[in-house]
């Protein structure tokens, strides 16, 4: 039997007055951690809010754990953990009364796991929520989140502010989440070593569009940065799946996002170097060609 | 009424649970000292009129302008409820955060016009327009703070329902079928205190209903 995918987005449009979502679609399995990566004002955000349901699409379908979004929001939240960098907690009552708070809603809150965070956290519950610092704010948000055990974890920019020993222990809360394998996270940042560490989906997006998506094994075995040199009076012909050309007299560095050992023979004695590329590398040059091809 | 429309109207009543004391006090102070003669009587009454439309405004202020500029809306958001839910639930719960002290308030309001020796029960109709307007008025601040995101927006509204009470005070309390009777010995419930009374009532409905109209049913919550 096939599961129901746990985000499927086809082609949505939402249009503001100086941005529009064009044309996304997206698609999330059971299991699965995608990295949702793009510059600032690349839409992460308002992805996000039409997945959560405060955003209507003005065209396109969007379905949450099977439920579509935003008729159906009701329903899909109770599945949904959502935690965005400017959420925030109620400044005058303590952790503790917000844990009852959301305890009380969901009927699936694991108070042993929120208690195993609270000390992981070193958070403290009766402490309000006004004297927490920005680090413990966020893992505050992010308790509430994951002890609630959403089959779906939707995080926007969720590391952002945090230091890296705090990023790192939330980092891995996350990679905990997905020991059950029906459960999954979309995690929207623009910090690339995070993404790269925890995700196995990665989908890059660029004012409004997507620009590309898919398993990130495969953008780390795809995308090579070669270093050439040319014989001199020797001009190199146009090839295929070279997204950027640099040349500096007889030295050239090309970037390809379909390496094949066969582009290496092709060029022949001239290579001097094969780059792997990191995910940082990958995403600045992606967004790059994708401007250059839309003619931004 | 589910479950979590009655947890996010306890969390309201919760978080907004010592300006409801806090508000229900001071007004009962202003009536006790409007009690101590003809003098004080005036001071007390301003007192507790100030309460009363001050508490209204910082209670509306506190749970949904500051919900937004603080952006904790965003935790209630993630939530299981839609748009909708998040606006009925706020019309019923801020009712019922102002309804307690309100009645409290007005309750003492005219049960001291109508026990207080030396004050003329016919002062009594307009004492109960005057609180009739106050829920009114404040059921229009609530109404238009969940029509608008914008804070200057909800602080014009502010200045204007305020600017109604004194509006509301001399114009209405200049009315001749009521004024000609605040000294009368006894009360009189005459047609303009009906027709005032109406108006209020349906200031009100038309007020708490509109948001069920118009803001539950927005596509996009900002």
């Amino acid at each position: 039997m096939t599961q129901t995918k746990h985000i499927e987005m086809r082609n949505v449009r939402k249009a503001f007055r100086f941005f529009t979502l064009e044309d996304l679609s997206l698609d999330l399995e059971p299991g699965q951690i995608m990295g949702f990566v793009g510059p600032n004002g690349a839409g992460k955000s308002t992805t996000i809010r039409l997945l959560t349901g405060l955003l209507a699409p003005d065209a396109g379908e969007i379905r949450v754990l099977g439920h579509a979004m935003p008729a159906a929001q009701t329903l899909a939240k109770r599945d949904i953990g959502f935690v965005s960098d400017d959420m925030r907690l109620f400044g005058h009552a303590t952790l503790g009364w917000h844990m009852q708070f959301v305890a009380s809603i969901y009927p699936g809150w694991d108070e042993q796991y929120a208690r195993t965070l609270v000390r992981r956290f070193n958070l403290r519950p009766q402490q309000n929520v006004s004297g927490l610092s920005s680090g413990e704010h966020a893992k505050a948000v992010l308790l509430l989140a994951l002890a609630r055990r959403p089959r779906l974890l939707i995080l926007d920019e969720p590391t952002s502010g945090l230091d890296p020993v705090a990023r790192h222990e939330l980092l891995g809360e996350f990679m905990d989440v997905l020991r059950d394998e029906d459960r999954s996270i979309l995690f929207s940042s623009h910090n690339t070593v995070d993404v790269e560490r925890i995700s196995d989906r990665i989908t890059f997006i660029d004012r409004g569009r997507l620009v590309d998506s898919s398993d990130k094994e495969d953008f780390l075995e795809r995308w090579r940065r070669i270093h050439l040199q040319l014989p001199a009076g020797v001009a190199l012909p146009e090839l295929p799946h070279v997204v950027s050309r640099v040349q500096d007299g007889l030295f050239v560095t090309l970037t390809t996002n379909r390496f094949s050992p066969d582009l290496i023979s092709f060029l022949g004695a001239g290579v001097r170097e094969v780059q792997r590329m990191s995910l940082e590398e990958i995403f600045v040059a992606n967004v790059m060609h994708h401007r250059e091809t839309r003619g931004l | 009424m589910n479950t979590l429309a009655r947890k996010l109207i306890a969390k309201d009543f919760y978080l907004n649970r010592w300006l409801i004391i806090g508000s229900t006090v001071a007004g009962l102070v202003s009536l006790l000292i409007a009690a101590e003669g003809k003098v004080r009587f005036n001071i007390g009454m301003l007192s507790w009129l100030t309460t009363l439309v001050a508490f209204g405004v910082v209670l509306v202020m506190l749970s949904i302008g500051n919900e937004r500029k603080e952006r904790t809306l965003q935790f209630i958001l993630s939530l299981p409820l839609s748009h909708g839910d998040y606006v009925r639930i706020k019309v019923v719960g801020l009712l019922l955060c102002f309804l307690g002290p309100w009645a409290i308030l007005s309750a003492g309001a005219v049960t001291l016009i109508a026990v207080m020796p030396n004050l003329a029960d016919g002062l009594l109709p307009f004492a109960v327009l005057l609180c009739g307007f106050f829920l009114a008025n404040y059921s229009v601040v609530l109404c238009g703070a969940l029509h608008t995101a914008t804070e200057g927006l909800i602080t014009i509204l502010i200045i204007v329902t305020n600017m109604n009470v004194t509006l509301f005070i001399f114009m209405v309390g200049a009315l001749p079928s009521l004024n000609d009777h605040l000294h009368d010995p006894a009360p009189a419930w005459n047609s303009t205190f009906w027709t005032v009374l109406g108006a209020e009532l349906a200031t009100l409905v038309i007020t708490l209903s509109l948001p069920y109209f118009v803001a539950a049913r927005r596509r996009d919550f900002n």
